[in-house]
């Protein structure tokens, strides 16, 4: 079964005086069980939108999307979803312990295994300490990081991340990774969305580009790698000087450069393959339209 | 339900709400000595004014609360992390109106014993003509504490249709006092004077009659005040009526509620 | 920083300084006390939604603060006529609202009957009191005293008064009417019930008002006993107040409180010019008005 199916979801808001902003045309995605699916698409493409749709915040004006088999349309599909909003925002009068509990016993948690999992997630995101103050006080990075507490907090199989990176500093970013890979090794799901691509690079099996409210291509993560690469940047200290020197040579003028280079007596330091990377391919994607 | 209306209570109470209210209760303390203003019935004067700051504190209560709360949730982006847990927003509304009921009829206990001391001790000083009815004034709270509820629901309905806290808050404040007149212009238009209007006046205020909220229904304080008898099946009606009206009200606002979308 | 303090201090100080001033200022300043203009009671009644009871003690609140800065204007001798038909219109107003308002009645019955004169008005307000406060035997005593005093109406004075002595469980109300059936009661009766009222009330404006009428009907009382002697002994009644004093049937000239001075009427009735009430400084009122209006 498919952790997360959509289809033909389209999604057309009405606007002032009867203009109509179509956000989704026409959806189609399946995400796996164990998959990590990175969303990318530029500000205002629609990533919000399905997400808002796969929660029941909004409903489709067409079309129809799943979670774990049952219908978003049910509160019962958020049951096995750990989900964080975009810029969350909490009850700002509870402290990060009163809000786990909270969700907890909307997850119907016994009240044993609500503590032990509330500890433990609240230490994973270095909360702990500040566990009893209340969510007034937080910074942004604190919020993001209860963001993920409660959604890490039931155990869910599938996961929806709005943009869980964003409002983090460096540390808290690795440690998201950190957090997407262990989840990928115990089988969950993760579906996320954000504007960076680096992010997707790193943690995700497949990624979908979303432009204008349609989804331009969905590729697994290592094939655009394998197939893009470019050229290779040859790194040389040339004899007779001390500084090294940088040079771009294309694939099929690798061995030649290369041998010619070493019976010159220069010393390679480094050859390194130049990829047309994630950022170019989605680039590209968005500068065709 | 539960859970949303436990959260609910504990954020009036750390938004340090009940805290404004107990300011509020410091008028209390003046009703005494205004009260000797009066020439002929100080104990009832002070009745009057505990209800009347009773009933003021609750209307502001009902009002701010009722109008806001729904609309800061929304705002302040609540709804994106709570509307996303396996909750119907059927749940959350009622969770939401259930705390702030809630607290309504805590805040009334209070001050309905705040109006106990007071008129107690004023009728020590100024011994009344008649005696006072202390059922009556606990029924009459009461009845105050549900028709402020009925003012929550309401405000609940116009927040669930509202982008904005303008329409809940002066909505409600519209519809509390258009509540509040329909008994005296129904019986205006049924009464010998009002056979001059336009049949069409007639039937819309007829129609707004039984559309409107019935407020002047829960109105007991001239019972309190005069210890004249309240009536039981009246009260028992009233009652039936609050229930039934408010379950059409929160039903209304549920369907509104379910169908919009939280951009 | 610094000069923030010094603003500071230099503001202080001078409110300070001023401080006295002001405060004698504010406490010298005339009492403006006026009762406005009341809209449709039907407007009212809308607006003021479930605090009617509220409203109506604040109209008759209104009323008495004005009613007793009058009081204080007339013992600085700054005579003002007292707008009674807007008094009258606020106690409609504030029975309409809560028709079980008993300072409403007692207003009315306390001043308005005897400064104005309206008994019918009065006794219209009283009937439509007795249908709510059903219990109260204070409306059917005045309303008794009104027939009986005013109207003369001994009859209707009767029902009253058997009404207030059922509610009451008092026999000496209902005996009330008969006593004083004869004119030469009247004054009497008169004293008796504003002596019993005098005495029942807490609110020093009313209560003065009182204490001055029973003054000028004690006047009156003096003065009626020295007519009867005058009568006895001479036989015939005498022409005026002076000959009584002339003569020696009165010991002191009598003082009227409201300002004006007793008379005999031809049938022998004692009479005053300031019909007893704080009324016969028009001339001086209107002029007052029209500086205040500067």
């Amino acid at each position: 079964m498919s952790a997360v199916s959509i289809h033909g979801l389209s999604k057309i808001f009405k606007g002032k005086r009867g203009t109509k902003v179509v956000a989704l045309r026409n959806l189609d995605l399946e995400i796996g069980a164990g998959e990590i699916f990175g969303f990318l698409g530029p500000n205002g493409a629609g990533k919000s939108t399905t997400i808002k749709t796969l929660m029941g915040l909004i409903t489709p004006t067409s079309g129809r999307a799943l979670i774990m088999g049952k219908d978003v349309s049910s509160p019962e599909a958020r049951r096995h979803v750990g989900f964080l909003p975009e810029n969350p925002a909490f009850y700002d009068y509870l402290s990060a312990a009163e809000y786990l509990t909270f969700v907890g016993r909307i997850f119907k948690m016994e009240a044993p295994q609500l503590e032990r999992k509330s500890e433990e997630v609240l230490k994973l995101l270095d909360l702990w300490d500040a566990r009893k103050r209340l969510m007034r006080g937080y910074s942004k990075g604190m919020v993001q990081r209860v963001g993920l507490a409660q959604a890490l907090l039931h155990d869910p199989d599938v996961y929806i991340l709005d943009e869980p990176m964003s409002g983090l500093d460096p540390i808290g970013r690795t440690l998201v990774k950190e957090i997407i890979q262990d989840l990928k090794q115990r089988g969950k799901s993760v579906f996320f969305s954000t504007h960076i691509t680096s992010d997707v690079e790193s943690v995700c099996d497949r990624v979908g580009v979303i432009v204008k409210g349609e989804m331009k291509c969905v590729r697994r993560v290592d094939e655009i790698a394998d197939g893009g690469i470019t050229g290779y940047e040859v790194r040389h200290i040339a004899t007779g000087s001390d500084s090294p020197e940088s040079i771009t040579v294309s694939t099929s003028d690798l061995p030649a450069i290369l041998s010619e280079l070493q019976s010159a007596g220069s010393h390679i330091l480094v050859v390194e393959p130049i990829r047309k990377n994630l950022e170019e391919f989605f680039v590209d994607i968005v500068r065709q339209e | 339900m539960k859970n949303v209306a436990i959260v609910t209570l504990k954020g009036i109470f750390r938004d340090r709400i009940f805290h404004g209210i107990l300011v509020n209760v410091a008028f209390f303390v003046l009703i005494p000595s205004i009260a000797t203003l009066s020439m002929r019935q100080v104990t009832e004067l002070s009745l009057t004014l505990s209800l009347s700051l009773v009933s003021f504190i609750l209307l502001l209560l009902s009002i701010f609360l009722g109008g806001t709360l729904l609309w800061k949730d929304i705002e302040r982006r609540y709804t994106y992390s709570v509307l996303g847990l396996p909750l119907t927003r059927g749940r959350y509304l009622l969770g939401k109106f259930a705390g702030t009921a809630i607290f309504t009829l805590f805040v009334s206990i209070v001050l309905g014993v705040a109006t106990y001391l007071v008129v107690s001790w004023v009728s020590i000083i100024y011994p009344p003509e008649r005696a006072i009815l202390w059922g009556n004034l606990t029924v009459c709270i009461l009845f105050e504490a549900l028709k402020y509820i009925l003012v929550i629901a309401v405000a609940f309905l116009f927040s669930s249709v509202s982008t904005s806290f303008f329409l809940p808050v002066f909505g409600t404040i519209s519809i509390f006092l258009a509540g509040n007149v329909t008994q005296q212009v129904y019986e205006y238009i049924h009464s010998a004077s009002g056979s001059a209007l336009s049949p069409l006046v007639c039937q819309v205020a007829v129609g707004l009659y039984y559309i409107l909220p019935n407020f002047s229904a829960f109105d007991l304080k001239v019972n309190a005040i005069y210890g004249i008898p309240i009536s039981l099946s009246g009260t028992l009606l009233t009652f039936v009526y609050f229930v039934l009206y408010a379950a059409i009200v929160l039903g209304l606002a549920v369907l509104v509620l379910s169908r919009r979308e939280m951009r | 920083m610094n000069r923030t303090i010094i603003i500071l201090v230099l503001s202080f100080v001078s409110y300070i300084s001023i401080l006295g001033a002001f405060s004698r200022y504010m406490a010298s300043r005339p009492i403006a006390e006026k009762l406005g203009y009341v809209p449709s009671v039907e407007v009212v009644k809308a607006v003021s939604a479930d605090q009617k009871e509220l409203v109506s003690a604040f109209f008759v609140t209104k009323v008495l603060l004005y009613f007793g800065g009058l009081l204080e204007k007339q013992q600085n001798e700054l005579p003002i006529p007292p707008d009674y038909p807007a008094m009258s219109r606020m106690i409609h107003g504030a029975v309409q609202l809560d028709p079980y308002n008993m300072d409403a009645y007692y207003f009315a019955q306390s001043i308005l009957v005897w400064d104005v004169g309206k008994v019918e008005i009065a006794n219209e307000l009283l009937d439509y009191g007795m249908r709510f406060r059903a219990w109260d035997w204070y409306l059917p005593y005045f309303a008794g005293f009104n027939h009986a005093y005013f109207l003369k109406d001994y009859a209707g004075a009767a029902r009253y008064y058997e009404q207030a002595g059922r509610l009451s469980g008092s026999d000496l109300l209902k005996n009330l009417a008969g006593r004083y059936l004869q004119e030469s009661g009247k004054t009497d009766m008169a004293l008796a019930y504003l002596y019993a009222m005098e005495k029942g009330e807490k609110n020093p404006a009313i209560k003065k008002s009182f204490r001055t009428r029973m003054m000028a009907f004690q006047e009156v009382r003096h003065i009626e006993i020295a007519r009867d002697h005058y009568r006895q002994t001479i036989g015939r009644l005498p022409a005026t107040v002076e000959v009584l004093i002339q003569e020696g049937y009165l010991r002191t000239p009598p003082v009227d409180p409201y300002g004006g001075h007793f008379y005999l009427e031809l049938d022998g009735r004692v009479a005053t010019t300031s019909k007893f009430a704080f009324v016969s400084t028009k001339s001086v009122g209107k002029k007052n008005k029209v500086q205040g209006a500067h």
